[in-house]
Formats: C-alpha cells, sequence, structure tokens
C-alpha cells in the first residue's frame, strides 16, 4: 500500500542556471546515467526521472540572458529548483546571484527547496562550496531550506548525494 | 469606528514572531533536533536518524509555541561552514547551541566554538541554551560535567539569560521543555530584541 502511495509521487524539478552551467548535462546524467555532448538549449528538455521510486520531472530550462525571462512560465507547482553555478565562472557569479535571487521572490516559488550544484569540480581553480554561497549570498535566505554540494556532472560526482537529499526532504514533504 | 476595530482586530490576532539558530559542531545533533521539535510541535514523522546526512546549508523548521511563531534556522557544523554563521546573528532572538555529549575529545573545541558565538556583538543579550544532547548513549557526559567547561566562560555570558539542559534529540526526551525555556526567555527579552509581528 506504502510502496503503491510512494510509486505514484511524481515531482516536478526545475534546472536552472546561466548558460553554460551544466545543466543539461546533469539532466541527461540523471536520466541516462552517461554523459552526451550538449549543446546551447533554446527552449528547454524536459525528461521524467525515476530514482528512489520517485518520479521526478526534470524541466532544464536554457539560461541565456534572452531566454531567462521565460523561466517563470515554469514556476508554478515546483516542487523544488536545482540550481547549477559554473564553479569556474567567477566574472559572472554576481550575473548567477541576481538570477537566483530574483527567482526566489516569486511568490510561485515560495515553498519550493532549493538544492545548489557547485558543477565543474573536475576543472582547475573551482570555487569550494562554501566560496559559492558566499558568492551567490545564499547566507541571506531565511525562509527556505536549501544545500549545496560540489559535483562534476562530466564524472558524475555529487549528484546523487543531492538526489538523495532531495528525495529525503521531498519525501517528508510529501508524506 | 470601523477603523477602530480593524485595527484592534488586527492587534490581537497578530502573532509575535522570533528567530532562532541552532548552532554546535558538526554531529552535535542539530538536525536531529530540528526534527524532533518538528514531530513534537507538528505532528510531522521526524526524518529518520539513518537519512540526516551533514548539513551544508539550512534546513528550517516553522512552529507555533505559547502563541509566539517561532523559526528555527538549523544550520551546517563542519569548520569551514562555521563562518557562515556571522550571517545571523543581527537577525536572531535565540541561539541554541547543541553538544555531543558523547565527543569527550571536543569538549574543549565546543567552548572556543560557543565563546566566539557569545563575543559576537550582533548576538548581544540573545538568550543562549546550550543542549547536552545524546543523554540516551551510554557513556554521555553529565550536564554537571559539561556545565563545568562553560562556567569558565560565564563572565563573557554577562546578564543575558543562558542555560544547560540535557536532551536526547533522537527520543526526544527533554526538547520539549528546552523550547518552552528558550521561548519563555526570548518573550521577556523582547525589549531588548524586539519580535516581528506579523498577522496570523
Amino acid at each position: 500500500m506504502l510502496n503503491r502511495l510512494w510509486g505514484e509521487k511524481e515531482v516536478r524539478i526545475l534546472i536552472l542556471g546561466l548558460d553554460g552551467a551544466g545543466k543539461t548535462t546533469i539532466l541527461y546524467r540523471m536520466q541516462l546515467g552517461e554523459v552526451i555532448s550538449t549543446i546551447p538549449t533554446i527552449g528547454f528538455n524536459m525528461e521524467t526521472v525515476t530514482y528512489k521510486n520517485i518520479k521526478f520531472q526534470v524541466w532544464d530550462l536554457g539560461g541565456q540572458t534572452s531566454i531567462r525571462p521565460y523561466w517563470r512560465c515554469y514556476y508554478a507547482n515546483t516542487d523544488a529548483v536545482i540550481y547549477v553555478v559554473d564553479s569556474c565562472d567567477r566574472d559572472r557569479m554576481s550575473t548567477s546571484k541576481e538570477e537566483l535571487m530574483g527567482m526566489l521572490e516569486e511568490e510561485e516559488l515560495r515553498d519550493s527547496v532549493l538544492l545548489v550544484f557547485a558543477n565543474k569540480q573536475d576543472m582547475p581553480g573551482a570555487m569550494s562550496e562554501v566560496e559559492v554561497t558566499e558568492a551567490l549570498g545564499l547566507s541571506a535566505l531565511r525562509n527556505r531550506t536549501w544545500t549545496i554540494y560540489k559535483t562534476s556532472a562530466v564524472k558524475g560526482q555529487g549528484l546523487t548525494e543531492g538526489l538523495d537529499w532531495l528525495v529525503d526532504i521531498i519525501s517528508q514533504n510529501k508524506a | 469606528m470601523y477603523t477602530l476595530f480593524s485595527g484592534l482586530y488586527a492587534h490581537m490576532t497578530q502573532k509575535e514572531e522570533y528567530n532562532v539558530i541552532i548552532l554546535g559542531l558538526d554531529n552535535a545533533g542539530k538536525t536531529t533536533l530540528l526534527e524532533q521539535v518538528k514531530q513534537v510541535y507538528l505532528g510531522v514523522r521526524a526524518l529518520p536518524p539513518e537519512k540526516i546526512t551533514p548539513t551544508v546549508g539550512m534546513n528550517i523548521g516553522k512552529v507555533v509555541v505559547n502563541r509566539s511563531r517561532i523559526n528555527l534556522w538549523d544550520l551546517g557544523g563542519q569548520d569551514a561552514l562555521r563562518t557562515l554563521w556571522d550571517k545571523y546573528y543581527d537577525e536572531c532572538h535565540g541561539i541554541v547551541f547543541v553538544i555531543d555529549s558523547m565527543d569527550h575529545m571536543r569538549l574543549e573545541q565546543c567552548r572556543e566554538t560557543f565563546e566566539q558565538i557569545v563575543m559576537n556583538d550582533s548576538a548581544e543579550g540573545v538568550p543562549v541554551l546550550m543542549l547536552a544532547n545524546k543523554q540516551d548513549a551510554e557513556g554521555a557526559m553529565r550536564v554537571e560535567e559539561i556545565k563545568e567547561v562553560f562556567n569558565r566562560i560565564a563572565l563573557q555570558l554577562g546578564a543575558r539569560d543562558s542555560r544547560v539542559l540535557p536532551i536526547s534529540a533522537l527520543h526526544g526526551e527533554g526538547v520539549q521543555d528546552a523550547v518552552e525555556w528558550l521561548v519563555l526567555r526570548m518573550q521577556r527579552n523582547k525589549e531588548d530584541r524586539p519580535p516581528v509581528f506579523r498577522q496570523a
């Protein structure tokens, strides 16, 4: 009975972040467990991923400046936001912060949890999770459960840890 | 007349809101405590301990105690993450410092960490509650032993409310007493640290 209920659970997740952060690579890592070569996303990719009995409907939205205003069209009923940053792109960390904070002010995302992936940890000079936390100003968040993981989407590191965290939080919230 | 009554109504229905930060070294049991508080006051099933991973970031809990809204902010305790704590002192009305009573080796580090918290100007005068956690475990240090270590910094505590209480975050013993102690002290301290008023 319990298993049946769990099996039916569907969770809506958005993967957001600036262009080139690695969102699409993460999506297909999650779905296929392998790295595919991606091209910049114009519009979105949507895939359903089943992980630990929970069905994730994952939306990966294009990150280029011209497309970001359309992110808001997808906010309704979102359980969690996975925000991906390129940990080596120090120059655009402040832009990434602005986009994130602007997004979290939206009423429709009020109850969604936040999982940040400090991606591209396989590259030299990648910022640590504390550095990314400070650069994104995550400590200013007061009404939201959030976490940050160091990831390398191409090597597959850190992703399952992040997803496990999501599964636990979401299964509690939806229980 | 309407304005008067609606104003009165608004006044009567508004709730005081207090923010509590839950601090302590890694593996002290901060998130387990938060989960237990949510279980006691909200009736939600606590996340089983084996599912609790080290916090990097923040877990939140919102409960109502004694007619006040309490926001609980559970922060990561690992060494590198402690530098982030001071971002929260300005807005907190109470501090909970969780101690792993099994961790004899790091009691001194606990004291140093705690000392830094109480010396921070932004949190001056805020009531602090130390919780000697894991009292259910065999070999746990008793409250008296822990108190002794913290008595050495009594001077820094000044006139603020402070206390050490034993708990088992895992089983829930002492958790309700601890929460109620802190809520009462925050309410009494509201001249110094006014709560946020919010419509119920």
